[in-house]
């Protein structure tokens, strides 16, 4: 009953918090707070509103704003499946063998910091100018922060349940999925968290900078709404990327998260 | 079929970057009976743990242990360990399939089989009911009844116990104890207990053992006090005296 | 509870509009205050080699000194591309861009509030191929040959369209062969073979010509020459109605600057050869192959191409609708 009524209040200050933040915005827009062109660089929610429903009807040189979208998310979603797999399996490897852990260590602590946009002409000298480039600074944004989590999660796995593991008659493959993935899992599901982020916003920026016309994506759309001075349009671009993010966090990571470690009782 | 069910000869184990002289089990022999319920007690650093994880296959060393004459040096069912710490329950698993599990992993696929045999299991350490339950929802001495239902439904040649009443508090423990006590009189198994609790060692044990450093056996013998043992049983004192006397002979 | 949380976000919203009412507060006084600042920003490159000569000599400083006796700051800020000027601009955080022809027919279209004070200079563009088979725009239209150049709506990107067009074809026949990237990212992609053409401008056009294996699609170099405004300098609309000293002395300022770099060429590659990161060899070539003129050319022609093949939704009526009283050019 309690818990209940926590989640009317948590929705609650959120939905007064939004309010608010919307208050201010239009305020500073009808306001023109800005100067003379406060509604070019700062338009009211009324301008950005239709210009949402704009990029949805009319699109940008002929080309729908759903395409745009469809691009980005296929990338996004090929990139951040071949990100986790790689994650895993390399995290799975070095758990197994402890000279493949040492130099996994090592590269995932170089490439971490690496910004993926700085390789980017290295992969287009390996990838040509082709859509693989994104998926590759896609996976190279979640392959790394995910793989840390996976392996310190792997490396925080209490001796006692890899035992009790042991004494059940598990080898090294089935002790790495019967043991611990499972017990790994609020560390994995911080990774998927980050990881998430990290190639979300990989996505956009790689899309910002390397723009292929054959497969335009939300990235190219923001940068061509810049170009054109169309900033509501660019603004909305940012409400849809926001509901997108929002739709992952609580359409996927949340269940996931309340199926396996709140369920479990093993979050903190 | 043997009646020696575990026998041990020349047992010395060295923790890895130690001296020699630092064994912390030397030269051991040792020949457990089936069926016999073996208490041993020692001071802490005496290695009586480290005994146990021997047998249970989890650690390196020299020397021989056979169980019902075959060497084991990994880990397997036949003998299931039952530990201190109340986490040793997989969290991600409800109680039901926490027994379950290892069973499955033994090639037993059939659904209404697997739920007969955990049905049984926790009716055993009277926890029916709880099966639904995940771990992070019972108490500890809940958990430790779970640990043990888990290695009954096993029905493994040896249960190698690591004090697991140790952590509980006093009514719980002596609540386990004798629930423990039944089950060892009923069920047909062979069970190797640790503890550094005199009274335990005498209520639990149809064989009881005192271990010095480097695993020197001072005191092995039969208990003859009839049970269920209590204070005021005959023979408790003396015995308690002994063991007592044994155990702190030098501090 | 929520009453705390309430008087909260209240206490918030205050102080966020209470900070932004201090922004304006400021701004009034400064423009009260007795030295004037002027804020400028500009690219990189070649074509923006003027500027460099304005700075160094000071010579926006010395006109205002001169014709008024006062002093004006002048603030030089190197930004990234026109869209951020335009945005700038428009926020009152800038007075004066320097940005391609394209952006500033899009700014003042989209009513930014600004125009064009002045030419700045005009540079060949081109568009170069690695692969001899491809002659003309029929050997690339429908293919998979890809086509790097800078931004999609960018000069480079509306001078292939009016090749195009010019040459019979559709302005946007080629937008789905883009790929869009930096000059140099181009440059290199186009030596890699990882794309098959580049639309670039100066100081790339010269390297790329240098290199045997690279060929030119002579309709691109003539859809829009050096004679062509390519580069021009925008001054925001109060500026010119408000403080029309600091505006006259920032057109004189310029007009000098091109003035020195046309008569002592030589000079003026000493000064900027370093900026730009080339030899003075070169420096000096490439000033020499530029057009540096204060004059417009083509502005409102571009302007209407830009409108009939969609690149903005509106044309203003005339060529005075783009530019400042003092201009020249058409």
């Amino acid at each position: 009953m309690l818990k209940r009524k926590d989640q009317i209040y948590a929705i609650f200050v959120r939905i007064i918090f939004i309010i608010a933040v919307l208050c201010i915005w239009e305020y500073v827009a009808r306001q023109e707070l800005f100067g003379e062109r406060s509604n070019l660089i700062f338009p009211t929610l009324e301008m950005i509103g239709s210009a949402f429903i704009r990029n949805f009807t009319v699109g940008y040189a002929g080309i729908s704003f759903w395409a745009y979208i469809a691009n980005s998310m296929k990338l996004l979603i090929i990139g951040l499946a071949i990100g986790i797999a790689a994650s895993f399996i390399l995290s799975g490897l070095s758990m197994v063998s402890k000279g493949f852990y040492h130099i996994f260590n090592l590269v995932v602590s170089i490439f971490d910091l690496l910004p993926g946009v700085a390789l980017l002409p290295v992969i287009i000298i390996i990838f040509g100018i082709k859509e693989e480039v994104i998926v590759f600074l896609v996976v190279h944004a979640v392959l790394w922060p995910m793989s840390r989590n996976v392996l310190d999660g792997f490396l925080a796995v209490p001796k006692i349940y890899v035992e009790a593991g042991m004494n059940m008659g598990l080898n090294s493959f089935s002790l790495l999925g019967g043991v611990y993935l499972p017990a790994a899992m609020s560390y994995i599901v911080s990774g998927l968290k980050v990881g998430w982020a990290r190639a979300w916003r990989g996505l956009l920026s790689a899309e910002m900078i390397f723009g292929i016309a054959t497969c335009p994506g939300i990235g190219m759309f923001i940068n061509q709404m810049r170009t054109n001075m169309n900033n509501a349009e660019m603004y909305a671009t940012l409400v849809v990327i926001i509901i997108i993010g929002l739709v992952v966090q609580y359409g996927i990571l949340t269940p996931i998260e309340n199926c396996t470690v709140k369920k479990w009782g093993m979050t903190k | 079929m043997t009646n020696k069910i575990l026998q041990i000869n020349n047992l010395t184990m060295i923790y890895e970057n130690n001296p020699e002289e630092n064994a912390v089990i030397k030269n051991m022999n040792l020949t457990v009976d089936r069926n016999e319920f073996l208490c041993i007690l020692g001071a802490s650093g005496c290695g009586k743990t480290t005994l146990l994880r021997c047998i249970a296959g989890f650690e390196k060393y020299s020397g021989e242990i056979k169980v019902n004459g075959e060497r084991k040096a990994l880990p397997g069912t036949d003998r299931i360990m039952v530990f201190q710490d109340f986490n040793q329950l997989f969290p991600w698993k409800t109680v039901e399939k926490n027994i379950q599990y290892p069973l499955k992993k033994q090639g037993i696929k059939d659904k209404a089989k697997l739920k007969q045999l955990s049905d049984e299991a926790l009716a055993k350490v009277k926890l029916t009911g709880y099966g639904h339950y995940y771990p992070y929802q019972l108490s500890g001495g809940m958990k430790q009844r779970v640990a043990i239902a888990k290695a009954l439904a096993l029905k493994p040649e040896i249960i190698l116990m690591d004090e697991p009443f140790a952590a509980l508090d006093a009514m719980t423990r002596n609540k386990l104890q004798s629930e423990l006590l039944n089950i060892s009189i009923e069920e047909d198994c062979t069970i190797i207990f640790i503890t550094h609790n005199i009274q335990e060692a005498i209520v639990l044990g149809t064989r009881i053992m005192v271990l010095d450093k480097g695993g020197e056996i001072v005191i092995d013998e039969k208990n003859s006090i009839a049970r269920p043992v209590s204070p005021a049983s005959k023979g408790y004192g003396e015995l308690w005296e002994r063991l007592h006397s044994a155990l702190y002979k030098n501090a | 509870m929520k009453k705390r949380i309430l008087a909260l976000v209240m206490a918030m919203t205050m102080m966020i509009t209470g900070s932004i009412g201090c922004g304006t507060d400021k701004q009034e006084t400064k423009t009260a205050e007795e030295t004037v600042t002027l804020n400028i920003a500009y690219q990189y490159g070649l074509a923006y080699a003027p500027l460099i000569i304005a700075k160094e000599q000071q010579l926006i400083e010395t006109a205002y000194k001169e014709a008024t006796g006062k002093d004006v700051t002048v603030v030089w800020n190197q930004m990234n591309s026109g869209a951020d000027i335009n945005t700038g601009i428009a926020s009152g955080n800038l007075d004066v861009g320097f940005m391609g022809i394209a952006p500033a027919i899009t700014g003042v279209v989209k009513n930014v509030g600004y125009k064009i004070f002045t030419n700045l200079s005009g540079q060949e563009h081109c568009m170069m191929t690695n692969d001899s088979s491809i002659t003309s725009f029929d050997d690339v239209i429908n293919s998979e040959n890809q086509i790097a150049l800078v931004n999609v709506g960018s000069i480079q990107h509306i001078i292939l369209a009016k090749a195009l067009h010019e040459n019979g074809y559709d302005a946007h026949a080629l937008d789905s062969n883009l790929v869009v990237m930096k000059h140099p990212d181009g440059m290199a992609a186009l030596e890699s073979g990882s794309v098959s053409c580049h639309v670039t401008s100066s100081p790339y056009i010269y390297m790329e010509r240098e290199k045997d294996n690279l060929y030119e699609i002579e309709e691109v170099t003539n859809a829009w020459t050096k004679d062509n405004s390519f580069i021009v300098g925008v001054a925001s609309e109060s500026l010119y109605e408000n403080n029309k000293e600091v505006y006259d002395a920032l057109s004189e300022g310029i007009s000098d600057a091109i003035d020195y770099l046309n008569s002592n060429t030589e000079e003026a590659a000493a000064l900027t050869c370093e900026f730009n990161g080339n030899s003075l060899e070169d420096e000096l070539t490439y000033l020499q192959a530029g057009n540096y003129t204060i004059e417009t050319n083509g502005v409102y022609e571009l302007a209407a191409f830009m409108k009939e093949t969609g690149f903005i939704e509106e044309l203003p009526a005339s060529y005075s609708d783009f530019v400042f009283e003092n201009v020249t050019g058409d």
